[in-house]
């Protein structure tokens, strides 16, 4: 069978090699738009702020693919898929026959529209090479406009580079799609203190520089800069499937088995659109553990095991030098059209802050800073296990008792949220 | 990319048997960095509220550990002994294996903030240092796998023994 994957990303590469893994024999294809072996996005910053070597973003070698026996064809990317035809085209002119495709190309950048944003000194840290353009730029005051994850880790690796780094979020607080404000004040505080200016509730106007930056002008000021970086958050990549008449949504519309509506055709990553595996509400985490559980579902229905996903689920990561940050599952923002009694467990200790989200009783979600993040683990499994809250708060006296009744995770967790006292 | 093999020697703990003697913290450090320091060994003895008991914590290698998944750099590595370690030459210390983790189980080391997970003293031939250790209470015994649900199904059955031993008069009245 003629196996053929767009995108070389964490999902394509997963596919190619989870299918050897499971023994394949199949012609296996990798169509990347991108001159490399497959690398970690997640990386880049870290790589841009020199923590790690250039290498170390790199999850395989040029070698890995052709001992599996994986043909790899870089820098020609698809444009277009003839679902009846069973081939692609790509912007080289050429084409492939498959019969199986598997859409794992991730998604792009958002870039507003925004005048001046194709400027000279305009930069991007989603890909590798828009990382390397950024490693060759040379400034020293620069403008990030989003504060996401990559925002924010953007802004400390070009902080540790020695550029004085102002952050700006059109949203009233930082991190705003992982964290409640309550947290992200407190992580803002942090963040200035570390150096970086943090400007919440504005919008940016206009890039201005008579051939490269010179200012960012927004609704309250004007920022003089040389370098802007654009982390405005990622859209799925789903042109190429809607133009080959395969459904979509937010994301590429799949069944469970991460089938499309096209028989045949398999969709995984960044392009996909999910559930959220707690809740089965419509979800779009565009997160790196999801990438690989979806790729190995669609390794899995390619070997003609039927396998279901369960979904994708919510966890990220907030880290710029020494504060430590998590969240996971929902948001009281993500909640606030929801039926139901919520309810806020806050502890705060020092500089650490714990904030948990219960909806009718049950964990939905929660966010944590320092210490309190490092029990994160037995919050997120009191989510997955739905354990009611209430009930652990009126069988307190269990919680101290003997060790019999009650198992640790959750009388440590009885511990975490203050119901021992 | 590492394949997991089978895995030759799992570390099995019996949490009652606990006494939060920590000796195991020291082991451990011993091994690993040379110097009895608990704050970089890779188990850790959690003491339950109003301590009524005590457990041991360590990596329990997750057959499919969300640690590996979740990591920026991609520096959790399953050994070929099935253990799950971190790569220090790519940690950045950014601890997603200690948030997603279960049991919070790896240690941050004061030294660089990077992960310290068990690696079961893999090449020591006395096996793992924190079992030695743990002579006196026993509350951590090296198995292997197949070992490992005997074990578990034996000790299950002495407690549910102690708890639901029926009253006497009745046992007799059978």
């Amino acid at each position: 069978m003629r196996i053929l994957i767009i995108g070389n990303g964490i999902a394509g590469g997963e596919v190619a090699f989870g299918l050897r893994r499971a023994g394949s024999a199949d012609e296996i294809t990798i169509l990347s738009a991108e001159e490399v072996p497959e690398y970690d996005p997640c990386s880049l910053p870290y790589f841009l702020g020199r923590d790690v070597p250039r290498p170390r973003v790199f999850r395989r070698r040029f070698e890995d693919y052709s001992s599996a026996g994986i043909r790899l064809e870089t820098g020609d990317a698809a444009v277009a898929i003839d679902p009846q035809a069973r081939r692609v085209h790509t912007s080289s002119g050429r084409e492939y026959a498959f019969d199986r495709l598997v859409l794992a190309h991730g998604g792009s950048l958002f870039v507003p529209p925004i005048p001046g944003i194709d400027k000279p000194g305009v930069h991007r840290c989603k890909q590798l090479p828009e990382a390397d353009r950024l490693d060759r730029h040379r400034g020293s005051a620069a403008v990030v406009i989003g504060s996401g994850a990559i925002g924010i880790e953007a802004a400390e690796a070009l902080k540790k580079r020695g550029y004085a780094v102002t952050v700006i979020e059109v949203m009233d607080w930082i991190l705003p799609a992982l964290f409640d404000p309550e947290t992200a004040g407190r992580l803002k505080r942090r963040l200035e203190r570390c150096g970086i200016a943090a400007l919440t509730g504005e919008r940016v106007l206009r890039i201005e520089g008579t051939q490269a930056v010179a200012a960012v002008v927004t609704d309250r000021r004007t920022i003089a800069c040389d370098t802007v970086v654009l982390a405005t958050g990622i859209v799925p990549g789903v042109a190429l499937a809607r133009t080959a008449g395969i459904e979509v949504g937010r994301g590429i519309r799949v069944n469970e088995r991460l089938e499309t509506r096209v028989s045949g055709i398999f969709a995984c990553g960044d392009c996909v659109e999910t559930v959220d595996a707690c809740t089965g509400e419509d979800a779009m985490f565009q997160l790196k553990h999801n990438a690989i559980e979806q790729a190995r579902i669609v390794v899995r229905n390619l070997r003609g095991e039927p396998a279901a996903y369960p979904g994708a689920w919510a966890f990220a990561r907030a880290h710029f030098f020494d504060t430590h940050a998590v969240s996971f599952g929902k948001t009281t923002r993500a909640t606030q059209c929801e039926l139901g009694q919520l309810e806020i467990i806050e502890r705060e200790a020092g500089e650490d802050y714990l904030r948990v989200i219960l909806k009718e009783g049950i964990i939905v979600g929660g966010q944590a800073i320092g210490r309190f993040a490092d029990a994160a683990g037995l919050l997120i499994g009191a989510m997955w296990r739905r354990e009611s809250i209430p009930l652990l708060r009126a069988r307190r006296e269990l919680l101290g008792g003997p060790p019999t009744a009650t198992p640790w995770t959750t009388r440590k967790l009885g511990e975490l949220l203050g119901l021992t006292g | 990319m590492k394949e997991p093999s089978a895995p030759n020697t799992l570390i099995h703990v019996i949490a009652e048997r606990c006494s939060g003697c920590r000796r195991c913290e020291i082991a451990c450090s011993m091994v690993h960095c040379g110097i009895p320091t608990p704050q970089r060994s890779r188990i850790r003895i959690l003491p339950l509220p109003r301590r009524t008991g005590f457990i041991p914590v360590l990596c329990q290698a997750c057959e499919d550990a969300p640690c590996l998944k979740t990591c920026p750099m991609n520096a959790r590595l399953r050994t070929a002994e099935g253990a799950v370690v971190t790569d220090e030459e790519s940690c950045i210390g950014c601890r997603a294996c200690l948030y997603i983790c279960p049991y919070g189980a790896p240690t941050v080391s004061p030294d660089d903030g990077k992960t310290l997970t068990c690696d079961r003293c893999a090449g020591e031939p006395g096996g793992p240092w924190c079992v030695a250790a743990c002579r006196d209470c026993g509350a951590l015994e090296a198995v292997r796998p197949e070992e490992l649900f005997v074990r578990g199904s034996r000790a299950a059955a002495r407690t549910l023994r102690h708890v639901w031993s029926p009253p006497r008069s009745r046992r007799c009245a059978s």
